[in-house]
């Protein structure tokens, strides 16, 4: 038997890391932390719940949706927002309150979509949840098999991407160098736009696959966002692997902390959730600024062996 | 004699066009004049208002023996009605008590801004950013679910300071302090840009590595920038409180205290205390109008009317970063000396002696 808080812990960190490691990704071409990520996960969790209790079809089957949803709301935000503030020459700082605006903007319409459901289908559109619409393998529910197995697919299909195809290669070099890719005849722009569809269709599956084990709410991409940030920090914020081993690090340290630390000294803390990635990002930035994949590991076990 | 109608709107959207104004210029000093992009000032909101909902109150039980073995938090309505009944019948008490609880709140302000902005006050601004965020976030996570601190979800009242004051005249006498400290902090503010600090503080924002070569200290002045606006942003939130004589940590969110002070600053003009200024005053008096009319759309539309105020104010703010990125009113060159003024000096100089030569 597969112990419940493992499993609760696998399934979270799986759908951490796919929001981590896309919020990376753009953070690596733009240099914007991109404060509106967690709202294209919000917005596909809502396509997941309009096909299930409106069209009475499996959260699965709206992975594809879901996937189109989150990366035309990410590639929107790039091609109208940042695209023309980044030709006007705004700086970073500029950009980072712009995706401030935008979060808000998601969340007003991720509001008067759950509204509106609610007015006209009589669904419930806030803390809902739509286990029941998942299936069951070896005695665990679909989704503790499905999360890790499209975490694990989308790590090996993003490695690929950049590594074996030339469009991949001429990403990476245009995150390397802009001016210079610019100047080889890289499309900059078009490298930086499929960064954000790529970034947010990547949210877009993990909110799709969320109903199914989480408590959906409005408000979900913006509580889980400072657990994305934590993540993609621990992993050196520029490294989509170190954001996706960040993913899994602060998944498992959340649920399995407060389960722990619940038993261990009482379920009062269970609301103190958020408190674990925050210690985990301080301590981070405090003594390993650029990350895990920023220590010099070659070196440490050079000197120490 | 009680107020007419019109004069009690007038004064209620003073008082908060004066809240959200000192809460503007703090972010103003912090963004505008340094560029610390602080997307946690809910932190230091939220922390001015915890700390006049969780400390005086208890401090003034103990100095006036009303505790009487009873709970700050359970037996909080009878805790605060006999406090109360003190305050009332002492102005001089209750004028201590709001100025010492503003005093006591602005160095919580402070603490927590050094404690929040430390992991990340040598790194990028971006990296200060996200740590600011998620600590407010934090901080409201412990308000909502530690009772004992401010009564958590339900929240708590708190011993009134304008007690001493009968019927109406309370929250026209509240309104004066706060448009009165909204004055001292704008003068204030309005000092620091002016002076040589403020010239620091700008020289840093356009170019850290040439204000680095002239041995210009910037985590020491980004720390002591984000400490000075985190215990203003304090006072603005205990003022707040003191004005509705209540505490609740729901009251507290990141668009109403970190959103909205943002649209403010930017919207009026980065840079400029008076466009934060005139930021805060539109901003305001805007929310007041339109839900003052919110009701006429209500029976028009399926989902809940704020939603398209949010919506409203995220377009707004997008276009002003695009098409005028100065906001309303712009920055203005560093005042210096005017030329007959410098002239006076210049001959003063050369009729003293040899002095001018030195230079």
């Amino acid at each position: 038997m597969f112990p419940p808080l493992l499993r609760d812990a696998v399934i979270f960190a799986s759908l951490l890391s796919m929001l981590s490691t896309g919020l990376t990704l753009t953070y690596m071409t733009t240099k914007v932390p991109n404060f509106a990520h967690g709202d294209f996960a919000t917005i596909s969790m809502y396509t997941s719940l309009i096909l299930a209790e409106i069209f009475g079809l499996s959260p699965y089957l709206g992975i594809p949706l879901g996937f189109l949803v989150g990366s035309l709301t990410a590639l929107l935000l790039y091609i109208s927002v940042l695209k023309p503030l980044l030709d006007r020459g705004a700086n970073y700082i500029i950009l980072m309150i712009a995706t401030i605006a935008y979060d808000m903007i998601l969340i007003s319409v991720i509001n008067i979509l759950a509204d509106s459901l609610t007015y006209a289908y009589k669904i419930a559109t806030r803390l809902f949840i739509l286990k029941s619409y998942d299936f069951s393998i070896f005695g665990l529910p679909g989704i503790a098999v499905v999360a890790p197995l499209i975490a694990v697919v989308m790590v090996v299909a993003l490695y690929l991407f950049l590594n074996r195809t030339r469009f991949g290669i001429a990403m990476r070099a245009a995150i390397e160098n802009p001016s210079l890719a610019g100047v080889v005849g890289i499309n900059v722009n078009l490298t930086y736009a499929v960064s954000w569809f790529i970034s947010g269709g990547l949210a877009g599956i993990a909110g799709s696959l969320m109903p199914l084990w989480l408590m959906c709410n409005p408000d979900l991409g913006m509580r889980l966002i400072v657990s994305v940030f934590a993540a993609s920090i621990v992993g050196g914020l520029t490294n989509i692997y170190g954001a996706f081993i960040g993913g899994l690090l602060i998944g498992f340290a959340e649920v399995l902390g407060t389960g722990y630390l619940s038993i261990i000294v009482g379920s009062w803390v269970i609301p103190y959730r958020p408190i674990i990635p925050l210690v985990i990002m301080s301590l981070t930035l405090l003594f390993a600024p650029k990350g895990l994949t920023g220590i010099a590991w070659r070196e440490i076990f050079k000197r120490g062996g | 004699m009680p107020l007419p109608i019109a004069a009690v709107f007038l004064i209620d959207l003073l008082a908060f066009i004066g809240i959200f104004a000192i809460i503007a210029l703090s972010l103003n000093l912090e963004f505008g004049y340094m560029g610390i992009p602080n997307f946690g000032k809910l932190l230091a909101v939220a922390g001015g208002a915890f700390f006049v909902g969780a400390i005086p109150g208890r401090v003034l039980a103990y100095v006036f023996g009303v505790m009487n073995g009873l709970d700050y938090i359970r037996d909080n309505l009878k805790i605060v009605g006999s406090l109360n009944q003190i305050l009332s019948s002492n102005p001089a008490l209750s004028i201590a008590y709001l100025i010492l609880s503003l005093i006591g709140a602005a160095l919580a302000g402070a603490i927590l801004g050094y404690i929040a902005s430390y992991p990340a006050i040598r790194l990028r601004e971006d990296y200060l950013a996200i740590t600011l965020l998620a600590m407010a976030e934090i901080l409201r996570t412990i308000g909502y679910n530690w009772p004992d601190l401010i009564g958590g979800t339900k929240g708590i009242p708190i011993p009134d300071p304008f007690r001493w004051i009968s019927g109406e005249f309370r929250i026209l006498v509240a309104t004066i302090i706060i448009l009165a400290t909204l004055g001292a902090v704008l003068a204030y503010v309005e000092l620091v840009s002016r002076s040589p600090l403020g010239r620091v503080l700008r020289a840093i924002r356009d170019n850290e590595l040439s204000a680095e070569t002239y041995g210009k200290d910037i985590v020491k002045f980004r720390m002591k920038t984000l400490m000075v606006g985190s215990a203003i942003a304090a006072i603005g939130g205990a003022l707040y409180s003191f004005w509705t004589a209540s505490v609740t940590a729901a009251g507290f969110h990141r668009v109403t205290h970190t959103f909205w002070p943002w649209v403010m600053v930017i919207v009026g003009g980065a840079a400029n205390n008076f466009g934060a200024l005139v930021g805060a005053g539109i901003f305001v008096t805007l929310r007041k109008i339109i839900s003052f009319y919110k009701s006429y759309f209500e029976p028009y539309v399926p989902f809940d009317v704020v939603w398209l105020e949010y919506l409203f104010l995220g377009l707004a703010l997008i276009i002003v970063l695009m098409y005028r990125p100065e906001g309303l009113i712009p920055e203005k060159p560093t005042r210096t000396l005017s030329p007959d003024n410098l002239q006076r000096i210049i001959s003063k100089i050369r009729g003293g002696g040899g002095a001018s030569k030195e230079g």
